[in-house]
């Protein structure tokens, strides 16, 4: 297992996707997350609460957890090379206990996700305290709890990796997976969010779990106003941090088990 | 593993893709100690069969052991086996040596190994060049240095000589030939003769996923033939028709052209002591080597299947 965790990471540190990686976590956390705060969200159109309540702050802090899109899109992309570029029947030649293959990658990817969450954490909580002192505003939550939130963006972003990951190995083919990640989260959960009914769904879908790690209400809040339904009350942040480790379990034994018999060819 | 002399067997292998059978009810044998050629018009299904012996395509029923075990039971496969089965199968952004320490890694062999690897393919200058320039032969070498990592007991390569310039070609043939006088197993399959011709020792020919023939060249193509020009072929024909020195089975004699013959069932010494003896003119007595062109063509064509 161990030679198979040392394989992966030496497969994903060699490419130069590694360092994109980082980049954009630090270019999101640091670049639009500080732009963001810098900004001021009451200065956005429609305007939203200002940094100094918690409303505003929770709502840039949700935000960014939308960028999750990221690492989601880099998991799949690093699963389906393999099938891309034809190395996964050289793999499976050196290790042929693909389930072995398949958790060795997952536990790399976590490795991973956890220095992208860190360093989009790190980056934006340096922005974030950087801008409230430079423009003089106090922030609307303690600082203790601005990291505590900002740590659970960081956990969600390795789920998120994870998920990707996942779907990439059910999926094998590089684009079809990257729309399914990519087009989920931006397209068909805010299509669902609209028939009425499966809004109320929302809660216990990724991305509402997602906001739920930040008492995020800006999307729920949405919803229930444009349909006038009852409010949707989003999950405590603790049960969503659990739902969203499912959602990568779930993912993760999926493409443990499913792919294991298919031919490679 | 080092000194395991490892035979591949192929046991009523089946596979079907719906309603196609790739391969029916296929069994052989491949020895080590010698070089085997897998051959068979495009499509007969020599690569689904050599990925069946690999495990990357479980069969429909029937089984391929390696060494008498499937290849998933194989304790360290890759150091059992080595096998090169796409032309291109690389990241683009690896180097060469990148892709060589991955799969170092994955193996659990030292960097050393990949850095020996370099150098035996001649690779060396090209190890940290990204795999997306190379060339087809870069690419052949590179995909053969990973299947030898493992310094493996049985190479199986799928057409490896598609892209192989002349001398990539002869460095091959060197090379395979030496492997499988260590008492290694090599199985290469290939549907371009001409490359493999001085190659093989022994052959498995199938055709539409089915076996048509399986063993030493030389026994499948027959004794060689003596092709004599003579002017006074007629005499001699006569002559080595009526040999009373073979025992028991006349001479086959074939007129090629009114001068010349084409002589079977007799060596080219017994042929010019003949001639001498009868006073029949030799002007020139050739070997000739049947080539494993024409036995494949007489093999893979329909009349030749009974």
């Amino acid at each position: 297992m161990n030679h198979l965790i040392r394989a992966e990471f030496r497969r994903l540190l060699a490419t130069r996707m590694w360092g994109g990686l980082l980049l954009a976590a630090a270019v999101l956390g640091g670049g639009m997350f500080g732009a963001m705060a810098l900004a001021g969200p009451e200065n956005f159109d429609p305007p939203m609460p200002g940094l100094d309540t918690e409303a505003g702050l929770r709502a840039i802090l949700g935000i960014l957890g939308y960028t999750a899109f990221v690492p989601a899109a880099a998991g799949a992309l690093a699963v389906t090379s393999e099938y891309r570029h034809r190395t996964a029947a050289v793999t499976f030649l050196f290790a042929p206990r693909r389930g072995r293959v398949l958790a060795a990658k997952l536990a790399t990817y976590a490795v991973v996700g956890l220095a992208y969450g860190l360093v989009l954490a790190g980056t934006a909580a340096v922005a974030l305290f950087a801008v409230a002192a430079a423009r003089d505003v106090p922030l609307g939550l303690p600082a203790s709890t601005v990291l505590a939130l900002l740590g659970r963006i960081a956990v969600a972003m390795v789920v998120y990796l994870l998920l990707g990951a996942g779907m990439g190995a059910l999926i094998h083919h590089q684009v079809a997976a990257l729309c399914v990640v990519i087009g989920y989260l931006y397209v068909g959960e805010p299509v669902l969010m609209m028939i009425p009914g499966v809004n109320t769904l929302y809660p216990i879908l990724p991305g509402g779990a997602t906001a739920a790690l930040t008492d995020f209400t800006y999307v729920a809040d949405a919803i229930s106003t444009e349909l006038g339904s009852g409010t949707v009350n989003l999950l405590p942040p603790a049960a969503g941090a659990l739902l969203l480790t499912a959602y990568a379990v779930a993912a993760s034994a999926i493409a443990l088990l499913l792919p294991l018999r298919r031919d490679v060819t | 593993m080092t000194g395991d002399h490892l035979a591949i067997e192929v046991s009523c292998l089946t596979k079907r893709y719906g309603d196609v059978t790739a391969v029916h009810d296929l069994s052989f044998t491949v020895q080590p100690g010698v070089v085997t050629g897998f051959l068979g018009p495009n499509g007969a299904g020599k690569t689904t069969t050599m990925r069946m012996m690999t495990g990357l395509v479980s069969p429909t029923s029937g089984t391929a052991t390696i060494g008498g075990l499937p290849y998933g039971q194989l304790a360290r496969p890759s150091r059992t086996v080595g096998a090169v089965f796409d032309a291109n199968a690389f990241h683009p952004g690896h180097t060469a040596r990148d892709h060589l320490r991955v799969y170092a890694a994955m193996g659990g062999y030292p960097d050393s190994r990949v850095t020996t690897l370099l150098d035996l393919l001649g690779l060396a200058e090209a190890a940290h060049r990204r795999t997306r320039g190379f060339s087809t032969g870069m690419r052949q070498r590179l995909n053969l240095a990973t299947a030898l990592l493992g310094d493996p007991r049985v190479l199986l390569l799928d057409e490896p000589g598609n892209g192989l310039d002349p001398e990539g070609v002869s460095w091959l043939r060197g090379f395979l030939r030496q492997f499988a006088d260590e008492g290694r197993t090599v199985l290469i399959s290939s549907h371009a003769l001409g490359e493999i011709q001085q190659l093989v020792d022994d052959v498995v020919v199938i055709r539409r996923g089915e076996l048509v023939a399986a063993g030493p060249c030389s026994r499948l193509a027959g004794p060689p033939a003596v092709l004599v020009t003579s002017p006074d072929a007629d005499a001699l024909a006569a002559v080595l028709t009526a040999d009373p020195a073979n025992g028991g089975t006349a001479p086959h004699v074939e007129a090629v052209r009114p001068d010349r013959l084409r002589v079977r069932g007799l060596d080219a010494p017994s042929i010019a002591d003949l001639a001498a003896a009868h006073h029949c003119r030799v002007h020139e007595l050739a070997v000739e080597t049947p080539s494993l062109e024409e036995l494949f063509l007489h093999l893979t064509t329909d009349k030749a299947v009974s």
